[in-house]
């Protein structure tokens, strides 16, 4: 009968619940992966350094803000626009230029950029891990089915259908996201059309520039920051990205979910090849639905 | 040789091919003519195993060829062109057209006698053939778009085929190109006595030397026959013709 | 095209190289003949990365599993079994082939970015697997100190056996890309839907080449067990993947000798400016943008430009089939 004796029905609903909230961040930081994969076909790899600054920036502006009460929300604020800004820099000084080349040579400039970014970060903040507070209101954990539940992560619970509502405002009821939607399809016709492509593309990227960076602001008091965080994450959101349909967003969320689920009972199951049910869970829907779950627009 | 009936195809809801009827006889040239649009390429890529229909039938030497992928049916004989030129742009004029007769040779999978040898009579033979010897040793990416467009053909013959299909081979190219390129493909049929079916925007030329000619519009065959035919039937001259005069 | 510069000329110049190599372990201090040899096996990953990559136009993102899994190969025959040392060499590269051959069968029927992608993923589940299994890969510190038989061990023995075998591999390379396989294999990478026009069976071709890459990736990962003596899991952890494709894109990935000369640049490069900053990767990443920028062929294929008298004038990318870009075609 008890053939996982850790398995109860309130640790794995704990479980699911978990592995939900960290679907959010992933879903948060897949999205931003997605929309530039779809609109600007770039396989951004500097995503993942992104979201590292994103967690590293939230640091420091946390920690200068240290004595009032608000310094997380601060840096919850300001750090995405930083890596916003960031990523505004990138697009307008090289990314533009290289539209032309095919995506291998993109993977690749996208690379570079994941190797300076690495060392910058080292230059920074140096090479020790840093490590933040949950805010205030969010310490400690509420009682669920008898388990203690992190108060935080109950607040990225909330977060997550918060910005797919957001995102789907986005790119359904506004001109950006429509415009966007059309340049995925077909570039030159709707630079014929007199819109001014490369501001769309610009903006896009900041977009999701600026959504890398708030999962990094987001994933801060959950973990530690340190250098290799980039690494672990641009190969999972790269994973959602491609099984829920490359530059679909919805995609993402379904991705994110079913990464982070797979994921978090797959510790349950197997406390040492935990991490490896999400990989395996990427291989079985690849190879039923080579090019992913939901329409991907390439 | 190639029997095509009531074949359909549909993208998203549009419906490129509605209800398509073609018959191809063993040493005939036929030509599918339709504007812009009719759905001649995508019932091209019907029959060469690039999409696959919806409905209907394709008989290819009395055999349902449907679902078959264009290599498979590459090795029952039939070669194509594409519309777009697609070759193998790094390499040679020559090498591109040896590269079909090796895989028509069954070769592909040899890993150890050198490729430059292997073909070389059969493939200067069809260069010859095809007006190219002169530019045996030029990189086909850097060739003249008329050029290309030969070249295309060339490597359709290396597969040696029965049946031959072009999509627009003369679209894009001077008029003096086109007259060439029409004596070759006279040529083909006459001397090789090759199976051609052909599409075609040039309405004059087709009906020139096309034994029947088979007109399209929007996705449905509305004709097949000889050229007089076709000149004289009403409904042709309605949707089509007339529009041109 | 593959020999570049001087056409079927560079045979001397390749011989004359060789004998260098040969002679070099007389002269030069035992340091450098350390870095040669781990420059050869490098190169070699990086060459047959290049046999699906430059010549494929396949997008294998994650070539370097097929390097950890043939070093893995030859260290855990080594240690955890008494087959002679030979079994652990020869069957380095047929592990690492047939891995090839199963993550082949489950990618070649994608295109472009999916089949990297799905690659990738095949490869970090096995990278993820070997990191975490102690019992028997070692887990993430890896296996150390396996010892070689004495033919082969010390640095200048070692260096002998990497050089023969790499030119070996080298050679049948080379003579593979000549082959009516290699020719298909070009023919893949400039157009796959006139391939499969031409009856051309694409996916079964992919697979092969893939196969053949692998192989060739594992015997330069048993060299590696050779040169070091230790196998780790970042042998198959993705960014070394990335930076042999760097190496690949360095040195000119439409030169045979390209990924060679790459792997030896980054290679010295790591060697010489770690003496002087701990900034390593910032400068790595800064040239590679450089090079994405100014040199998208490669030294290599920049060289090779500057010496073409064929089309003086006219470069292939002004025409109207920009060959450079390796062919995103579903097919």
């Amino acid at each position: 009968m008890e053939l996982f004796p850790s398995l109860s029905f309130s640790v794995l609903c704990i479980q699911i619940l978990v592995g939900l909230s960290k679907a959010t961040i992933l879903f948060i930081v897949a999205s931003g992966l997605t929309l530039i994969l779809g609109v600007l076909r770039i396989p951004n790899l500097a995503h993942g350094s992104l979201y590292m600054i994103g967690a590293f920036t939230t640091y420091s502006i946390a920690t200068a803000f240290s004595q009032s009460n608000l310094g997380f929300w601060v840096a919850l604020l300001l750090a995405p626009l930083v890596v916003a800004l960031i990523g505004l820099i990138m697009e307008q000084g090289l990314f533009r230029f290289l539209y032309k080349r095919d995506h291998l040579m993109m993977l690749l400039f996208t690379f570079s950029f994941t190797l300076v970014f690495a060392d910058l970060v080292k230059l920074v903040w140096g090479s020790d891990y840093r490590s933040l507070a949950v805010p205030k209101i969010f310490q400690g954990s509420y009682l669920l089915l008898g388990m203690p539940f992190p108060r935080y992560n109950l607040f990225l619970l909330l977060l997550g259908p918060l910005f797919a509502a957001g995102l789907w405002y986005l790119t359904n009821r506004t001109l950006l996201g429509k415009i966007s939607r059309a340049a995925a399809v077909d570039r030159e016709m709707v630079g014929a059309v007199g819109v001014n492509v490369n501001l769309v593309y610009a903006a896009v990227f900041v977009l999701g520039c600026y959504l890398a960076g708030i999962g990094g602001a987001l994933v801060a008091p959950t973990q530690n920051i340190s250098q290799g965080m980039d690494h672990s994450i641009i190969i999972e959101i790269f994973l959602i990205v491609i099984i829920g349909g490359l530059g679909n967003v919805w995609g993402a969320l379904l991705g994110a979910v079913i990464f982070g689920l797979t994921d978090a009972i797959g510790i349950l199951v197997a406390p040492q090849f935990g991490i490896v049910f999400p990989y395996l869970a990427v291989i079985t829907v690849l190879t039923f639905r080579p090019k992913g779950l939901l329409k991907s627009i390439w | 040789m190639l029997q095509i009936k009531s074949l359909r195809k549909s993208f998203d809801g549009f419906q490129a091919v509605k209800d398509a009827n073609l018959s191809v006889n063993q040493g005939e040239v036929v030509a599918v003519i339709g504007p812009n649009g009719a759905g001649k390429t995508t019932l091209f890529n019907l029959v060469s195993g690039q999409l696959r229909p919806d409905a209907g039938s394709v008989l290819f030497k009395g055999e349902d060829i449907r679902g078959l992928s264009p290599y498979q049916l590459c090795r029952k004989g039939m070669s194509r062109s594409f519309q777009i030129v697609k070759i193998f742009s790094r390499m040679s004029v020559f090498e591109n057209v040896q590269t079909a007769v090796i895989s028509r040779m069954g070769k592909t999978s040899n890993f150890f006698t050198p490729a430059g040898g292997i073909a070389v009579k059969e493939t200067e033979r069809i260069l010859e053939a095809m007006g190219l010897s002169g530019k045996r040793d030029r990189i086909c990416g850097l060739l003249s778009h008329g050029d290309q467009k030969v070249l295309e053909m060339a490597i359709s013959l290396g597969s040696d085929p029965q049946l031959l299909i072009l999509d627009e081979p003369t679209a894009g190219m001077s008029s003096e190109e086109t007259a060439t390129t029409i004596d070759l493909m006279k040529r083909l049929s006459g001397e090789m006595g090759l199976t051609i079916l052909f599409c075609e925007h040039d309405v004059e030329l087709v009906f020139s030397f096309s034994d029947r000619i088979m007109v399209m519009q929007q996705g449905s065959t509305i004709i097949q026959g000889t050229p007089d035919q076709v000149r004289n039937d009403p409904q042709v001259k309605k949707a089509y013709l007339g529009g041109h005069d | 095209m593959i020999f570049g510069i001087f056409g079927k000329k560079s045979l001397p110049l390749v011989v004359l190289f060789l004998v260098g190599l040969i002679f070099m372990p007389y002269v030069a201090p035992r340091f450098y003949i350390y870095l040669v040899s781990a420059m050869l096996v490098t190169g070699l990953l990086a060459t047959s990365l290049n046999l699906v990559l430059g010549y494929g136009g396949m997008y294998q993102f994650h070539h370097a599993v097929f390097y950890g899994v043939g070093a893995y190969t030859t260290a855990l025959m080594l240690t955890k079994t008494s087959l002679p040392t030979w079994v652990a060499f020869v069957s380095a590269p047929l592990v690492a082939a047939f891995f090839g051959l199963v993550i082949g069968l489950i990618c070649a029927r994608l295109s472009s970015l999916h089949f990297g992608m799905l690659q990738i993923s095949l490869g970090s589940l096995l990278w993820v697997i070997v990191y975490r299994w102690y019992d028997f890969t070692g887990g993430d510190d890896g296996i150390h100190g396996i010892s070689m038989p004495a033919v082969i061990s010390g640095t200048t023995p070692a260096y002998y056996f990497i050089l023969a075998i790499t030119a070996l591999c080298l050679l049948l390379m080379f003579i593979v890309i000549k082959s009516p396989f290699g020719r298909i294999l070009q023919a893949l990478r400039d157009n796959p839907e006139r391939c499969a026009a031409i009856g051309v069976n694409v996916i079964r071709h992919r697979i092969l080449a893939l196969v053949v890459a692998a192989l060739f990736a594992g015997v330069a990962g048993s060299l590696f067990v050779t040169l070091e003596g230790s196998v780790f899991p970042d042998l198959l952890f993705w960014t070394l993947s990335l930076e042999i494709l760097i190496m690949c894109l360095l040195g000119g990935w439409f030169t045979f000798f390209g990924p060679m000369l790459g792997a030896c640049l980054i290679i010295s490069l790591r060697t010489f400016a770690g003496n002087y900053t701990e900034y390593l990767t910032l400068i790595l990443g800064l040239m590679m943008m450089l090079t994405i920028f100014f040199l998208p062929k490669g030294v290599l294929g920049f060289v090779n430009d500057l010496f073409r008298t064929r089309f003086p004038g006219q470069s292939l990318e002004e025409s109207s089939h920009a060959p450079d870009k390796i062919s995103t075609k579903i097919i």
